[in-house]
C-alpha cells in the first residue's frame, strides 16, 4: 500500500526546504534551525522563575506540539501557522513550577510525524553534530529540535513527544538521554495529539539523573490531572508506587539485578558497531554484580506494523478539525456544490507529504472494509506484544490481573532458564536505533518505509506503556563525528524510578 | 410522586423562574366540563348570576398569549395549498395499508438529555443564552484540549433505558464517528457504536397509543440500542451564503433510540415516537419535546410484495431529521407510496438518503449510496470504557416512579377509571392534575376510614373524585371571570396543589358520596370555596362548619312523600302518559326517557329540592308512572 507513495523521494512542499537547500545553509555555517520560536532574551515575563541564581531553575526547551501561552504553538504545520494557544500544558506550568525558564519552542516533524524532523513547514532540524567538512546529519525526530536544543548546550532539559520513539530516536542521534515515561504519568493536557493511546510526553537531558530529579525528586510522577482522562488517578498511582522501588529515594544500585537481553533484537539490519556496544555494555554490568540473560519477545516482529497501523488511524482522526474552518487559510471561493469539496483542497495544502500519507494510510485502516482486518488485528497484536513484557518481567503489570503464562503455549523460540520457565527480568537492555544518525541527504533518498524502520526497536515499549530511557554508550571504530550509540533500557510499568536510575548508571560507565 | 416537569425545571434553575399557571391549560380543560349536569336545574345557593356568562376577552387574551404558532401556520397553508391544487386528501386512518404490500419502518430518535453539563466538558447546558456562552475548550476541539466525561449525564440516560426496557450493559465505550461539517468543530463525532451503553429493550404500544387499527390490541416494537452522543452547533442561516454558529449546543448529550425494523404501519410509527416523548417525560430525562426542536427522529423505509414475493425485506431509504409526530407518518405514507410506484412501473428502490419537509407531498433525494459517508468509526483513544455498576442501576430503576402504561393500568384496574379518564387526568398540567387527584383520592380514603359505615372495597369513591377533578374543577376557571380578573385563577402545582384545598374537596365529595349533600349543593360548595368564602380567610373555616351553620345537610324526603309529590305531578300529565301507555303496550319501541325526566324535573321544581335527590325522584316517578299505566291509567 505504501509502495507508490515510496517510489519516488520525499515530497517537500510549502516551506519543506529541499535537501540541497540545506546543504547550502549548512555550508555557510552552523545552521541547526531547532527552534520555531524563541522567548526574548531578557524574558522575566514567564510567571517569574525563581531567580536565575536559584540553584533549581534551569533553562528548558519545549516541542512546538504542547501548548505554552506565550510562544506560539504551531506544530511545525501550515495549519497551525501563528497560532497561540489559549492555554498553557500542564506539564510546562508543573515543570516551571519546578523551576524552569523556558528559552523557546523547538521544531519538529508536522504533529510528531516522523523519525528525522525533516518534515517541518519550518524546514529541517540539522543534528548539532554535523560538521562543516561532514554533509549535515540527522537529529532523529520527531523532537529533533528538542535533541538539538539539549545537545548544543542550549538547554539544560527539553520536552518532547513520544509516541513510537520521537523522544529516544533523537536522544540516541545527538547523544543525550531521552526518557518516555509510563502512559498516563505526565499529563496530555496542552500536547497536540498524534496518537492519542501511545502519545507520551517525554524529557531530554544531558544525563538520566538531571530527568530523575525532576520525576521522582520533583514529585511530577506523583501529580494526576483531572484535564487529562487518560491521566493515572491519584489512588491508581499510590497502589503503583507501593509496588515499586526507587521514589522514596531509595539508592538504585545495578548489583543483583537482571537485564534480559531480547533474542529478536539482534536484527540483520543491525550496524555491527552498536551490537558491539551493546554487548560491552551487558559484560559491563555483569562485572557490577547484574545478571544477564537473554529474553524473547516474540511478538516483537509484529509489533513494528502494529503500530503504523494504529498510530496512523488516530492520527487521521486527530487531524481532522484542522479543514479549514477555525484552522488554516481556505480559498474564498471553494464551494460544497454538487461535485466540489469544501474541505478537501484546504487540506491537500495545508499539510506535507508524511501527514498526508498517514492521514490516507490511517483513514484506510479506519474505512468499514479494513477495519476488521487491520485496527483490530493491530490492537489484537498490541495486547501480544504486552504480554511478552509482562512474562519477561519479575514484577507484574499493576493495572492488569496478574496472568498466569502456560509453558505449553509458550513459543518455543523463548529460551527457557530452568523447569520452571523462561528467566524474569528487571530490566530489558536493546539498542535504541538500528544504526548511528545518517545524513540528511541519505534520509531525503530514503522510502518512507525505510524510515518507518528506524522505529523497529523503540516502538514495543510505545505499544505496551512501558517506561524506556535511552542512553548514549560509546562505540569503537566510529569514522565520523559520532563516537556514540543509543542504548535503551525498558521496564515494566510505573517502574520509572528504577529505570532512570539504571540509565544514571549506565551513562555514568564512560567510554574504557 | 412528585412530578416536576423538565421545562418548568429549567426554567426554574437558568432563569429562575416559578410558572403558576397557563390560561391556555385551562381554556384546553373547559372541553371536560360539558354537560356534568344532566338535569340542568337551576342553581339555588350562593350562585349568583352573570357569572356562567363566557368573557369573550379571555379568549382574546389568551389568544395573544399563546406562544408562536408556526406549526400551526405551516400545517394552514399546506391544507390551503393541497385545497388550492384540488387534491382531496385521503384519510390518514384509510391510509395505513396498501393492497398487495407490507411496509416495513424502523427509527432512530435522537433525544436531548436533562442534564446541566455537556456530555465532555464541564460547560453548562443553555438554551436560552447568548450565543458562544458556554463552550469549553475541549468543545470548539482546540488543539491539546481532551474529553472528559460527565458522570452526571448517566443519570437521566439509564432512566430513559430503563424506561424503555434496556438491558443496561455494565461495560460500554465511546466511538468516533467522522465526517466533515462546520457544525462539528473536531471533524468527528463522539458516540457509541459497537459497545453502546443500553441493549434489547421494547416499548409496547396499546389502542389508546394511537396505533393503526390494523395492529390490533398491542403491538411491541424492539429497541435495539440506546446509546449516548455529542450534539453538534446550531447553524444560523443569515442573508447570502454565510452561516453563522452557535457553539452552546455543541457537545450537548443525546441519546439515541434505535429500533427494530418491527412497524408496519405509518400511524404506529406515529405512536411509536410519541410514546417515546411520553417515556421520557415521566423519568424526566428529556429536556425538550419534539416541537421544541428536542427531539429529532430519522425513519428507515421500506416495502415489500405480501403476495409470494423473496421473504427478504426491501431496498429501505432512510429520511432524516423529522421534527413532528405528523411529519413521521406523513412522510412514511410518501415514502411507501414513492417506492410501491417505483417498483409498479419496474423500477429499483436505491439506497439513499431522503429529505421532508413540513407540508409537503413527496420525500426528496438528500444523497445516493456513492454519496454515502464512510464514517470510520474508532474507539475514542482519550476516553477508557464507560463501566456503570449495578448499584446505579437499581437506585435509578427503584427511584424511577410509576411508568405511563402502569400508571393508566393502575388507574383503570384499582380505581374503575375509564382509560380515557386515566390519559386525561395524566396528560393535563404536566401530571399536577393526576397528582391533585392522588391527594384529593387520599383525604377522602381517610375520611371514610373515620366513618367505616359502608366497606370503602368499591371503586365508586373513586371514580367519583376523578368525575370531579376532571369536569367539575374544569368548570371552574372558564365559568368565574370575574374571580380572574381578581387574580384568582384554577392552577395545580407539580406537587398537585390547587387553588381547592384537596381536604376541601374531600369533604365536599365525602358528603355527596354519602348522600348527605346533594349534587347541586355539593357544586355550589365548590365555589364557595374556590372564591375563598370557605377556608381559612372566609367566612366559614371549614366545608363541614358551612354545611352545619347554613344547615345545608341533605334531609331527603320519605318515599311516601316522594310518592305523594309524584302523584301531585301527575295530575293533568295525561297526554304525556300516554307515551308511557304506548311503550307498554309496544305500540313505540323506546322507553320515553326524556319525558321521564320532563316530570321529574316538574317535581324537583314543585317539592322542596334541597330535601331531594333526583335519582330518587325519578326512581319514584317511574314507579307511580308504572302502577298509573299498569292501572289502565
Amino acid at each position: 500500500m505504501l509502495a507508490g507513495a515510496g517510489s519516488r523521494p520525499l515530497q517537500l512542499r510549502h516551506g519543506f526546504a529541499s535537501g540541497r537547500a540545506i546543504a547550502a545553509a549548512v555550508a555557510q555555517r552552523r545552521w541547526l534551525n531547532h527552534f520555531i520560536s524563541k522567548s526574548p532574551p531578557t524574558d522575566t515575563s514567564d510567571a517569574s522563575p525563581p531567580a536565575p541564581s536559584s540553584p533549581s531553575s534551569f533553562r528548558l526547551a519545549i516541542k512546538d506540539n504542547i501548548t505554552t501561552a506565550s510562544l506560539p504553538t504551531t506544530c511545525a504545520s501550515p495549519f497551525l501557522a501563528g497560532y497561540t494557544s489559549p492555554f498553557e500544558a500542564t506539564v510546562v506550568s508543573q515543570l516551571r513550577r519546578l523551576g524552569a525558564a523556558v528559552v523557546g519552542k523547538t521544531n519538529l516533524d508536522e504533529f510528531g510525524m516522523g523519525s528525522h524532523s525533516t518534515n517541518s513547514a519550518a524546514g529541517p532540524v540539522v543534528s548539532p553534530l554535523s560538521t562543516a567538512e561532514t554533509t549535515p546529519l540527522s537529529p532523529g525526530g520527531s523532537s529533533g529540535g528538542s535533541a538539538a536544543a539539549v545537545a548544543a548546550g542550549e538547554a539544560d532539559v527539553a520536552l518532547g513527544t513520544d509516541t513510537g520513539g520521537s523522544v529516544r530516536l533523537p536522544a540516541a542521534y545527538t547523544g543525550v538521554v531521552g526518557y518516555k515515561p509510563s502512559y498516563g504519568m505526565l499529563s496530555r493536557w496542552g500536547v497536540v495529539p498524534y496518537a492519542n493511546s501511545l502519545d507520551t510526553v517525554g524529557l531530554l537531558a544531558r544525563s538520566a539523573g538531571r530527568i530523575r530529579e525532576l520525576i521522582v525528586e520533583g514529585g511530577m510522577f506523583a501529580q494526576h490531572d483531572e484535564r487529562d482522562p487518560t491521566s493515572l488517578s491519584s489512588q491508581a498511582r499510590g497502589r503503583c508506587t507501593a509496588s515499586r522501588r526507587g521514589y522514596n529515594g531509595e539508592k538504585i544500585d545495578v548489583k543483583g539485578t537482571t537485564f534480559g537481553i531480547p533474542i529478536e533484537y539482534n536484527i540483520e539490519e543491525l550496524d555491527p558497531r552498536i551490537k558491539d556496544a551493546w554487548a560491552k555494555t551487558a559484560a559491563r554490568l555483569q562485572e557490577m554484580g547484574a545478571r544477564i540473560v537473554p529474553v524473547s519477545l516474540p511478538s516483537t516482529r509484529h509489533a513494528l506494523s502494529a503500530y503504523y497501523v494504529i498510530a496512523p488511524a488516530e492520527a487521521a482522526s486527530n487531524l481532522a478539525k484542522y479543514d479549514g474552518v477555525r484552522y488554516g487559510a481556505r480559498d474564498a471561493g471553494a464551494t460544497d456544490g454538487a461535485g466540489e469539496t469544501l474541505y478537501s483542497d484546504t487540506r491537500g495544502a495545508g499539510f506535507g507529504a508524511e501527514v498526508r500519507r498517514r492521514i490516507l494510510l490511517g483513514s484506510y485502516t479506519l474505512s468499514s472494509e479494513a477495519m476488521d482486518n487491520h485496527f483490530l488485528q493491530a490492537q489484537r497484536v498490541r495486547r501480544l506484544v504486552r504480554r511478552d513484557f509482562d512474562r519477561a518481567f519479575a514484577l507484574h503489570n499493576p493495572l492488569l490481573e496478574r496472568e498466569h503464562f502456560d509453558l505449553a503455549e509458550m513459543d518455543e523460540a523463548v529460551p527457557l532458564e530452568d523447569k520452571f520457565g523462561p528467566a524474569e527480568v528487571d530490566f530489558l537492555l536493546c539498542p535504541t536505533a538500528p544504526t548511528l544518525p545518517p545524513t540528511l541527504d541519505e534520509v531525503m533518498a530514503q522510502t518512507p518505509v525505510d524510515g518507518y524502520m528506524n522505529d523497529v526497536f523503540t516502538v514495543p515499549a510505545s505499544l505496551a506503556g512501558l517506561p524506556a530511557v535511552s542512553v548514549p554508550v560509546k562505540v569503537e571504530g566510529a569514522d565520523g563525528p559520532v563516537d556514540f550509540a543509543g542504548l535503551q533500557v525498558i521496564g515494566q510499568f510505573w517502574d520509572d524510578a528504577r529505570v532512570l536510575g539504571v540509565a544514571e548508571q549506565i551513562g555514568e560507565l564512560g567510554g574504557d | 410522586m412528585t412530578r416536576i416537569p423538565v421545562s418548568d425545571l429549567s426554567r426554574y434553575l437558568f432563569q429562575g423562574h416559578i410558572r403558576r399557571a397557563g390560561c391556555l391549560r385551562m381554556r384546553q380543560n373547559a372541553s371536560f366540563g360539558l354537560g356534568a349536569s344532566s338535569l340542568g336545574l337551576p342553581r339555588s345557593l350562593h350562585t349568583t348570576t352573570g357569572l356562567h356568562e363566557v368573557n369573550s376577552s379571555q379568549h382574546t387574551s389568551a389568544a395573544k398569549s399563546d406562544p408562536p404558532v408556526p406549526l400551526r401556520k405551516q400545517l394552514k397553508d399546506q391544507a390551503k395549498a393541497l385545497k388550492a391544487a384540488g387534491k382531496k386528501k385521503k384519510a390518514k386512518a384509510d391510509n395505513q395499508t396498501v393492497p398487495g404490500w407490507e411496509l416495513t419502518v424502523g427509527i432512530e430518535i435522537h433525544a436531548q438529555l436533562n442534564t446541566s453539563r455537556k456530555l465532555f466538558s464541564s460547560a453548562t447546558t443553555s438554551f436560552d443564552e447568548p450565543p458562544n456562552t458556554n463552550v469549553a475548550l475541549f468543545d470548539l476541539a482546540m488543539p491539546g484540549s481532551q474529553p472528559i466525561f460527565q458522570k452526571e449525564t448517566l443519570v437521566p440516560a439509564v432512566r430513559a433505558a430503563l424506561a424503555l426496557s434496556c438491558d443496561i450493559q455494565p461495560r460500554s465505550r465511546f466511538d468516533r464517528k467522522h465526517y466533515f461539517h462546520w457544525d462539528q468543530p473536531s471533524g468527528y463525532q463522539i458516540t457509541q457504536y459497537y459497545e453502546p451503553f443500553a441493549k434489547d429493550g421494547h416499548i409496547t404500544l396499546y389502542p389508546r397509543d394511537g396505533i393503526a387499527p390494523e395492529d390490533g390490541e398491542s403491538v411491541t416494537v424492539g429497541i435495539k440500542q440506546v446509546q449516548m452522543e455529542q450534539d453538534t452547533a446550531k447553524t444560523i442561516a443569515q442573508p447570502g451564503e454565510i452561516h453563522w454558529l452557535d457553539f452552546n449546543r455543541v457537545g450537548v448529550p443525546l441519546i439515541e433510540i434505535i429500533t427494530h425494523p418491527d412497524i408496519h404501519h405509518p400511524a404506529t410509527a406515529a405512536a411509536l415516537v410519541r410514546k417515546v416523548q411520553l417515556l421520557l417525560n415521566a423519568v424526566d430525562s428529556c429536556v425538550l419535546g419534539m416541537e421544541s426542536g428536542g427531539l429529532r427522529a430519522d425513519v428507515n423505509v421500506s416495502v415489500r410484495r405480501t403476495d409470494g414475493g423473496p421473504k427478504t425485506l426491501g431496498t429501505r431509504t432512510e429520511i432524516k431529521n423529522l421534527s413532528s409526530f405528523k411529519a413521521v407518518e406523513d412522510a412514511i405514507i410518501a415514502e411507501r407510496d414513492r417506492q410501491i410506484a417505483l417498483l409498479e412501473d419496474g423500477g429499483v428502490v436505491e439506497g439513499e438518503t431522503r429529505g421532508w419537509s413540513l407540508g409537503s407531498t413527496e420525500t426528496r433525494r438528500l444523497r445516493g449510496k456513492e454519496g454515502e459517508v464512510d464514517y470510520r468509526y474508532m474507539p475514542d483513544p482519550d476516553l477508557g470504557p464507560l463501566v456503570i455498576g449495578k448499584d446505579l442501576v437499581e437506585h435509578l430503576r427503584a427511584s424511577m416512579g410509576v411508568l405511563p402504561d402502569a400508571e393508566v393500568e393502575d388507574l383503570m384496574s384499582t380505581y374503575g377509571l375509564s382509560s380515557k379518564d386515566a390519559i386525561s387526568l395524566m396528560l393535563l398540567d404536566n401530571g399536577g392534575r393526576i397528582q391533585y387527584f392522588y391527594n384529593v383520592l387520599d383525604a377522602m380514603e381517610r375520611r371514610l376510614q373515620e366513618e367505616p359505615s359502608v366497606p370503602p372495597t368499591s371503586t365508586e369513591h373513586a371514580v367519583l373524585v376523578a368525575n370531579w377533578c376532571l369536569h367539575e374543577l374544569g368548570k371552574l376557571s372558564v365559568k368565574d371571570t370575574d374571580f380572574q380578573s381578581q387574580g384568582k385563577e384554577l392552577y395545580f402545582t407539580p406537587a398537585g396543589e390547587c387553588p381547592i384545598p384537596a381536604e376541601s374537596l374531600a369533604d365536599i365529595l365525602f358528603y355527596l358520596h354519602r348522600r348527605r349533600i346533594t349534587a347541586n349543593l355539593a357544586k355550589d360548595l365548590l365555589w364557595a370555596v374556590f372564591r375563598g368564602e370557605i377556608g381559612a380567610a372566609g367566612t366559614h373555616k371549614d366545608v363541614t362548619e358551612a354545611i352545619e351553620k347554613l344547615d345545608l345537610w341533605f334531609k331527603e324526603l320519605s318515599h311516601q312523600e316522594y310518592r305523594d309529590l309524584a302523584r301531585d305531578v301527575l295530575e293533568g300529565e295525561e297526554k304525556v302518559l300516554k307515551d308511557f301507555q304506548k311503550f307498554k303496550t309496544g305500540q313505540s319501541r323506546a322507553y320515553p326517557q326524556g319525558k321521564l325526566m320532563f316530570l321529574v324535573g316538574k317535581m324537583m321544581r314543585k317539592g322542596p329540592e334541597q330535601r331531594m335527590d333526583p335519582k330518587s325522584a325519578e326512581t319514584v316517578m317511574r314507579a307511580v308512572i308504572e302502577d298509573r299505566v299498569g292501572a289502565g291509567m
